[in-house]
């Protein structure tokens, strides 16, 4: 996977290509607003990851332009304008996902392999299934090994969420994001309140569960092979 | 919405005008009609004085004889046009005159009798009007004098007529101009009113119409537009500002971060205890972070910058929201938290700083109320606001440090408790940001919080 770094910050910029490097990501920098918007138009780019304040073309600048060219590269916006104005302006300039700086490494990363993933895979299915566990999206029914589980309309919800990027981590930011919509961070440890709830409902009882902790960065729904 | 001209100022003002003029105009007509009124019988009076005049001076010379010579001899000339007179004796019969019968029942008491006399003219019988006057001859015989005044009548008649129109259609001009006057006038005032309920929901860009017609309304109006610009400018300052303080502290903020975030990640793991130091520094860092996003999100609520997008949000569905994603956790502290809400709770906002508000407000009530509490969430609709009140049966807060409450960094009671202390100048900034108002009273016991967002 390739990944183009548009980011001006170049102490920030070196851990954070060392760091996607590590992680298995083939990443190109670009350290101001004219380069990134060539590279970015000229180059072939899985994702691209970007500063909204950059000099010479601002990062929102880039993705109209990359849009108004046709094309559909996913792009993370990098803001240290953490305002939700700012952010709804983001994403009205065609940005996929917004990150607020500083932000956990662990964070950019799960993001990052979000958009990788739907941009590969998003097919309109009306069943998930991971292992035993089975998500009927249309009767809004779950069954772990035949037997149906009762969830509320949230847990459905959070369930789905989790089902539908199984084996990618998911962050607690990211679940607030995707199943309740808030765009800021509750000082409580809501998420893992709900996320063990759910987990009472779909992995008790069962030898090998479903609903994985990750140290540092947040959860996964994946069968432990 | 629609103008209410009744109750503008100028609508009563024109109301007042117009029964000024009428009434103006009534007293101006109506004593020039009496006067004219009492001009022409003065006349009527004084010819009919001079001519009893004469006519005595004439009996005291030539006796009765003399004064029915003469009396013919005025009908018949060219005399007096409209001139009536009558000689009778003493038991009204007629001796001459150009009346036939005495007009009246005996002698009468005014001193201006007035009576009709039937005269055939050609092709039509006419009624005339007469005042008169009669006197006692000193021979027991009596002397009429009288003028026809129909002329006058007619005179008078026209003149009422004339009156009553003038006094009706000036009233009618008058109150077709008011209300023209009161219309445009409310109307300008309403470009005025709705342009400033634009620019206070947030369109900053909005300026008051200039019609080029010079008066004081285009200058009112391109005086409250250069303060707008002024604002407009001071506002985008503003915005330069914080947009460059949020850069300036947060990118060092990160490199900090990524830094700490690259030990951590290191191949050949830290220490245990150096590991665990970074990781708490980490957590030193994103609070700090918390606490700066906040802050920059008081300034910037607080500095009037407009919501970007405002939409319709349901700030009761919103509410029911967040309540069921913090049941668990209230659960789990033994604080029972409950919410109810009247459907069709709306408020032009951004969705994410409500929810920011009701959570803060629901934090800081998990915060302080002890294992067994409860904590409610009400939305309610009211006539002209969407009321939010979250309440507990907790600690509450002094009637004298309420007012203290929301202000940044002030923290009441227990010091032990962890918070950046702005939880409630956050709520305060936003429910300002969405024109609303914000009060703590006391719950008897406990603390209500009571957010007034009008629609």
């Amino acid at each position: 996977m390739h990944v183009l770094l548009i980011e001006d910050d170049t102490e920030a910029a070196r851990f954070l290509v060392k760091g996607l490097r590590e992680s298995g990501y083939s990443v190109d920098h670009a350290a101001d607003g004219r380069e990134g918007l060539f590279r970015a138009t000229e180059g072939q780019f899985d994702l691209v990851v970007t500063d909204r304040m950059l000099p010479h073309i601002d990062g929102l600048a880039i993705i109209e332009l990359m849009r108004r060219k046709g094309i559909a590269t996913p792009v993370l916006v990098l803001s240290a304008l953490g305002s939700v104005d700012d952010r709804i302006r983001g994403l009205k300039a065609g940005g996929d996902d917004y990150l607020t700086k500083p932000f956990a490494f662990a964070e950019l990363l799960a993001r990052i392999e979000a958009l990788l993933r739907r941009h590969s895979s998003s097919t309109q299915t009306t069943r998930l299934k991971v292992e035993d566990l089975e998500f009927d999206l249309l009767a809004r029914r779950v069954t772990r090994g035949g037997r149906e589980v009762e969830l509320t309309a949230r847990e459905l919800k959070l369930l789905e969420f989790l089902m539908r990027r199984a084996g990618q981590v998911v962050t607690r930011t990211m679940l607030l994001e995707g199943v309740w919509d808030l765009h800021f961070d509750p000082q409580s440890n809501l998420i893992d309140v709900h996320i063990s709830r759910l987990r009472q409902a779909i992995d008790r009882g069962t030898d090998h569960p479903l609903i994985h902790t990750v140290r540092g960065s947040g959860y996964v729904l994946r069968s432990e092979a | 919405m629609r103008l209410d001209l009744i109750n503008t100022t100028a609508f009563r003002l024109s109301v007042g005008y117009t029964l000024l003029v009428t009434l103006a105009v009534a007293v101006t007509l109506g004593s020039a009609y009496l006067l004219t009124e009492s001009l022409i019988t003065d006349e009527v009076d004084l010819i009919i004085d001079s001519e009893l005049k004469s006519l005595e001076e004439k009996y005291a010379r030539s006796g009765l004889p003399g004064v029915t010579d003469e009396i013919n001899l005025r009908i018949d000339s060219w005399g007096r046009i409209g001139a009536v007179y009558m000689v009778a004796d003493s038991n009204f019969e007629r001796i001459a005159g150009n009346v036939t019968n005495w007009p009246f029942d005996g002698m009468p008491t005014e001193a201006r009798p007035e009576f009709e006399i039937a005269t055939i003219e050609p092709g039509r019988r006419a009624v005339h009007p007469v005042r008169a006057a009669v006197r006692t001859l000193p021979g027991g015989d009596l002397l009429l004098v009288g003028t026809d005044i129909s002329q006058g009548r007619r005179f008078a008649e026209k003149f009422r007529f004339a009156t009553l129109w003038g006094i009706g259609l000036s009233t009618l001009a008058a109150a077709l101009a008011g209300f023209w006057f009161s219309y445009r006038l409310a109307r300008r005032v309403d470009e005025v009113t709705r342009t400033c309920q634009r620019i206070m929901a947030g369109d900053l860009g909005s300026r008051l119409p200039v019609a080029g017609a010079k008066d004081e309304f285009d200058s009112l109006a391109r005086s409250v537009n250069r303060v707008l610009d002024r604002l407009e400018e001071q506002a985008g300052t503003l915005r330069a500002t914080f947009d460059s303080a949020a850069h300036d502290l947060r990118a060092p903020l990160h490199r900090l971060r990524t830094r700490m975030d690259a030990l951590l990640l290191r191949a050949p793991p830290l220490e245990p205890a150096v590991h665990e130091s970074v990781e708490s520094a980490l957590h030193e860092v994103d609070r700090l972070q918390r606490t700066l996003g906040t802050l920059l999100q008081i300034a910037l609520a607080e500095s009037g910058t407009p919501l970007a997008a405002p939409a319709a949000v349901e700030v009761g569905e919103l509410a029911a929201e967040l309540v069921e994603l913090f049941e668990p956790v209230a659960g789990s502290q033994g604080v029972a938290l409950a919410c109810r809400h009247e459907p069709q709770a709306l408020v032009q906002g951004n969705r994410q700083l409500l929810a920011q508000l009701l959570t803060n407000l629901i934090e800081n009530g998990l915060k302080y109320v002890p294992r067994g509490g409860a904590i409610e969430v009400v939305v309610q609709r009211l006539s002209d606001c969407v009321r939010l009140t979250v309440s507990d049966n907790g600690p509450g807060i002094a009637a004298d440090d309420r007012a203290r409450a929301v202000q940044p960094f002030v923290r009441i009671g227990h010091g032990k408790q962890e918070g950046s202390g702005l939880g409630l100048s956050l709520v305060a900034a936003i429910a300002r940001l969405h024109r609303g108002r914000l009060q703590l009273e006391s719950n008897e016991p406990g603390l209500r919080v009571v957010v007034d967002l009008p629609f």
